[in-house]
């Protein structure tokens, strides 16, 4: 009997159809539900229970750095203030205040390093303030970026002050 | 004499390259599509600061308070109450308690420490800062007690 070699026969045809279908409907619903956000971070705050918004007894031997911003009829920055020390409006006092930071941190770190972790800082804006001013507050206590894009911390131990009225 | 017929082929096309195409589309489509973010809400504009940094750990226990104003299509404010929005609704500062308090109620089921429950508020550079203040306050009435919060910013610097 003569067999067929089979070895040299015809290559089975996959059919591709099916999954190039589901490709496509995987690429489209990717596509469709692609959002472009920013990259977002964020700043921890630290606000004890017990006595919220209040001046809270706490494990810092030292007062907390006082932040004050003062802000116009429409929220924009007028004055800001870091332990009494009047440093301007506009995010030109936000860059003033970095280098105050620096310069207390500094100060802190001849008396010990473990002072620097427990060294608060206490945010108290005017309530009308616009927000953003305030996250740039915190940004500027909390460090700066260094030449190669290197994070520097300043203060991790950030709150606010007791709530402002409204004018 | 007789000829043969000729042979109808029908032309075949290499799919092979069409194919590896749309996996590096998927796959590229696949690895920027963040699920994290999908709480965010679009009508808030976040303030910008170089600092702000993602963190270190995923957060195991954590909800996002959204508030900002609501837009009309062309990006106009509708009106000048900041609200709080939870997808399709929206609600006032004044109004948010008794989701806060079921949210509070849910985290004391589920026996989770108010500690570690960290509370994300993503709120419009343009609210006033009283506002995100009284809303934190909010979270530490009595019934809520959380004490942990994150706020939020974008990762770029003021242009």
């Amino acid at each position: 009997m003569k067999l067929r070699n089979r070895a040299s026969g015809s290559r089975i045809a996959v059919d591709m159809t099916p999954m190039i279908d589901v490709v496509f409907q995987l690429l489209i619903f990717f596509m469709c539900t692609l959002k472009m956000i920013e990259p977002e971070g964020d700043f921890d705050i630290s606000m004890p229970l017990g006595a919220p918004m209040a001046d809270s007894v706490t494990d810092a031997e030292l007062p907390p750095f006082k932040v004050r911003m003062e802000a116009d009829a429409n929220g924009e920055l007028v004055n800001l203030s870091f332990n009494g020390e009047n440093l301007g409006g506009g995010l030109g006092a936000i860059s003033s205040l970095n280098s105050k930071v620096f310069r207390s941190i500094t100060a802190l770190q001849a008396i010990g390093s473990d002072q620097l972790e427990k060294q608060e800082v206490e945010i108290d804006p005017d309530y009308n303030l616009n927000y953003r001013y305030i996250i740039n507050a915190i940004g500027a206590c909390s460090g700066r970026i260094g030449q190669n894009g290197v994070h520097i911390p300043y203060l991790q131990r950030i709150k606010f002050a007791p709530i402002r009225q409204q004018q | 004499m007789k000829f043969k017929p000729a042979n109808v082929s029908v032309p075949e096309i290499d799919m092979t390259p069409m194919i590896d195409i749309v996996f590096q589309l998927i796959t590229f489509f696949m690895v920027i599509t963040n699920f994290d973010q999908n709480e965010a809400d679009e009508r808030v504009t976040l303030p910008r600061d170089q600092l702000a940094k993602p963190p270190m750990a995923v957060r195991k226990n954590s909800f996002m308070l959204n508030f900002g104003y609501d837009i009309d299509s062309t990006g106009k404010r509708k009106s000048e109450i900041p609200y709080l929005f939870f997808g399709d609704e929206k609600a006032t500062l004044e109004q948010v308690r008794p989701r806060l308090q079921q949210e509070s109620q849910f985290y004391k089921t589920i026996g989770t420490k108010y500690e570690d429950v960290t509370v994300e508020i993503r709120a419009d550079a343009r609210v006033p800062a009283g506002m995100v203040q009284e809303l934190i306050q909010m979270c530490q009435e009595d019934k809520i007690q959380f004490q942990r919060f994150a706020l939020k910013a974008t990762q770029k610097a003021e242009p």
